[in-house]
């Protein structure tokens, strides 16, 4: 079994079709994106036990002894702000692990981390699934949170730098695709729940609101969802193949790229990535451009609301709002893969320019005449989605140009611990403003303006780090490996 | 390696044929999904 996992056995024979990679690296991102349409079970979830409306929980203990309660009790209903714990693990267990792992996945290659991913995700929705049916939260965040969280970053990270070692020629188009990939799993995840929700419970009905799913369906929805994404993502993890060591596409001339600046042929390892100054920039650099864009993702329903709000009451309806927040995936997907692929045109850094620099003129935009019109508002804040899509899908590029692709999936790993902190400090600062103003959903458009602000500052600061980015000094170059891998070999594929 | 050559392109045509549609069809279904969501924008 481990000798069928192995990287040496998954070495690609001559004339293998690159283009067979980038569908087995969709079709893993595609299943962990489900993360981000976790937010559908939020409300069934809360209502697990009343179905109809949510049972309160009788005041009981609290401190310390209270946690531990709501841990193991039985008999009332979860907060939505209890379940939405499972979120933050998600993020926070997610850049853990890929920094953590993200050694052993480069060396154990991207089968046998797409595997382990595999078995993470699915038992994190089977051990979710038996949370509902218990009643027991901390199986729920212990499922999905910790162990699906794990999964995420193995998944996230394992196909990434395959990619960007079968395309050194357009490494910023082929990471745009698996990535692309991830943004578009909340847009799968979100519809097909509802329609197995509905399948399980005949009396659960889509399209009226406030209907649920009961508990029952919510059980066999969970172990549909991990079977299905155990086998998509198994269909990536065997399709996947890594190139033979030096080979190179046809036509493919290294120094065309090496040429560029920033670009470096030297290859600098995981361990020596975080001694230099790059690095840390690069990490400022995605923790604001990501801190930024959760600012709006965030709120996007209330605050679409708010924005048009006359009168006490919202020209936009709860309808249109649910109608932004899907616009806004679409923006967040499309991002990922046109700006990523344009990054390979116009240089990675000047494409953070454009993310950081154009960001913060279309967040002061919308601080400042977004009220104006509502589909100048939806143009602005999907622009910005756009670019806080685009930041996720670039930056593995970015890195392969700074560090070469000798320990590019590791460096990678490491850098999404900015995505972690950037998980949770973009909703505190958001929610911190937001919370001093009243409920988002009954605010106006001024209340959001100093949270606003503050990420234009944000901004500013990743642009800045951006700009100082610089390339690695020599020290940090490895000796003992080839100085660029892609020059030595004389096979070619397509 | 000649021979695997000359085997190799119509095995991976049908493989690439496969494999793109399959993850078409998922995003092709998200988006469409999506794109039914997002109308109410525009008339909701």
């Amino acid at each position: 079994m481990a000798a069928l996992l192995s990287r040496e056995r998954i070495v690609a024979k001559p004339g293998f079709n690159r283009w067979l990679v980038p569908p087995a690296a969709l079709a893993i991102h595609l299943s962990i994106g489900m993360a981000y349409g976790f937010s559908v079970f939020w409300l069934p979830l809360s209502k697990a036990i009343g179905i109809t409306k949510s049972v309160p929980c009788p005041d009981g203990p609290t401190g310390l002894q209270g946690f531990f309660h709501l841990l193991v009790q039985t008999e009332c209903d979860w907060k939505i702000s209890t379940l939405g714990w499972m979120f933050t693990l998600f993020f926070v267990f997610l850049g853990s692990s890929a920094a953590l792992f993200g050694a052993w996945v480069e060396r154990g290659g991207p089968r046998r981390a797409g595997v382990v991913a595999a078995f993470c995700w699915t038992s994190g929705f089977l051990i979710s699934a038996l949370g509902v049916h218990l009643h027991q939260i901390w199986l729920m965040w212990l499922g999905s949170g910790v162990i699906g969280g794990i999964g995420l970053g193995l998944g996230y990270i394992s196909p990434v730098s395959t990619l960007i070692k079968w395309f050194p020629d357009r490494p910023g188009l082929a990471t745009g695709l698996a990535i692309m990939g991830f943004g578009g799993g909340a847009l799968i995840a979100s519809p097909l729940s509802r329609q197995l929700m509905a399948f399980y419970d005949p009396d659960y009905h889509p399209s009226v609101s406030g209907s649920v799913a009961d508990g029952h369906a919510l059980v066999l929805l969970f172990v549909t969802l991990g079977v299905l994404y155990f086998a998509i993502m198994m269909f990536g993890v065997f399709n996947v193949r890594v190139p033979a060591p030096g080979w190179r596409p046809e036509g493919f001339d290294p120094a065309t790229v090496a040429a560029k600046p920033l670009v470096t042929t030297a290859n600098v390892s995981a361990a020596n990535s975080v001694r230099t100054r790059s690095f840390w920039l690069l990490w400022i650099v995605l923790f604001c451009n990501v801190t930024a864009g959760i600012g709006i993702l965030e709120q996007a329903s209330p605050m679409i609301q708010d924005f048009f709000r006359e009168g006490g009451t919202s020209t936009v309806t709860v309808a249109a709002a649910s109608g932004f927040v899907g616009v806004l995936s679409l923006f967040n997907m499309a991002g990922r893969f046109v700006w990523s692929s344009t990054s390979d045109l116009i240089g990675r850094k000047p494409m953070y320019m454009v993310y950081l620099g154009g960001g913060i003129v279309l967040y002061t935009l919308v601080a400042t005449v977004g009220t104006a019109a509502t589909a100048l508002f939806v143009l602005l804040t999907g622009l910005i989605i756009s670019f806080y899509g685009g930041g996720f899908a670039t930056v593995p590029a970015y890195l392969r140009d700074l560090f070469g692709t000798f320990q590019v999936g590791a460096i990678h790993g490491r850098l999404l611990t900015a995505w972690s902190a950037a998980g949770v400090a973009g909703p505190l600062i958001i929610n911190g403003f937001l919370d001093a103003e009243g409920k988002p959903g009954t605010l106006t458009a001024a209340a959001y303006r100093p949270a606003l602000f503050t990420m234009v500052v944000i901004l500013a600061i990743g642009f800045i780090a951006n700009v100082m980015i610089r390339p690695v000094p020599e020290r940090y170059h490895e000796t003992s490996v080839p100085e660029e891998p892609l020059a030595v070999g004389d096979r070619s594929g397509s | 390696m000649s021979d695997q050559q000359a085997q190799a392109p119509a095995h991976q045509t049908l493989r690439l044929i496969v494999s793109w549609t399959l993850v078409a069809v998922l995003l092709g279904y998200g988006v469409i999904q999506t794109l039914v969501t997002a109308a109410k924008l525009f008339t909701g």
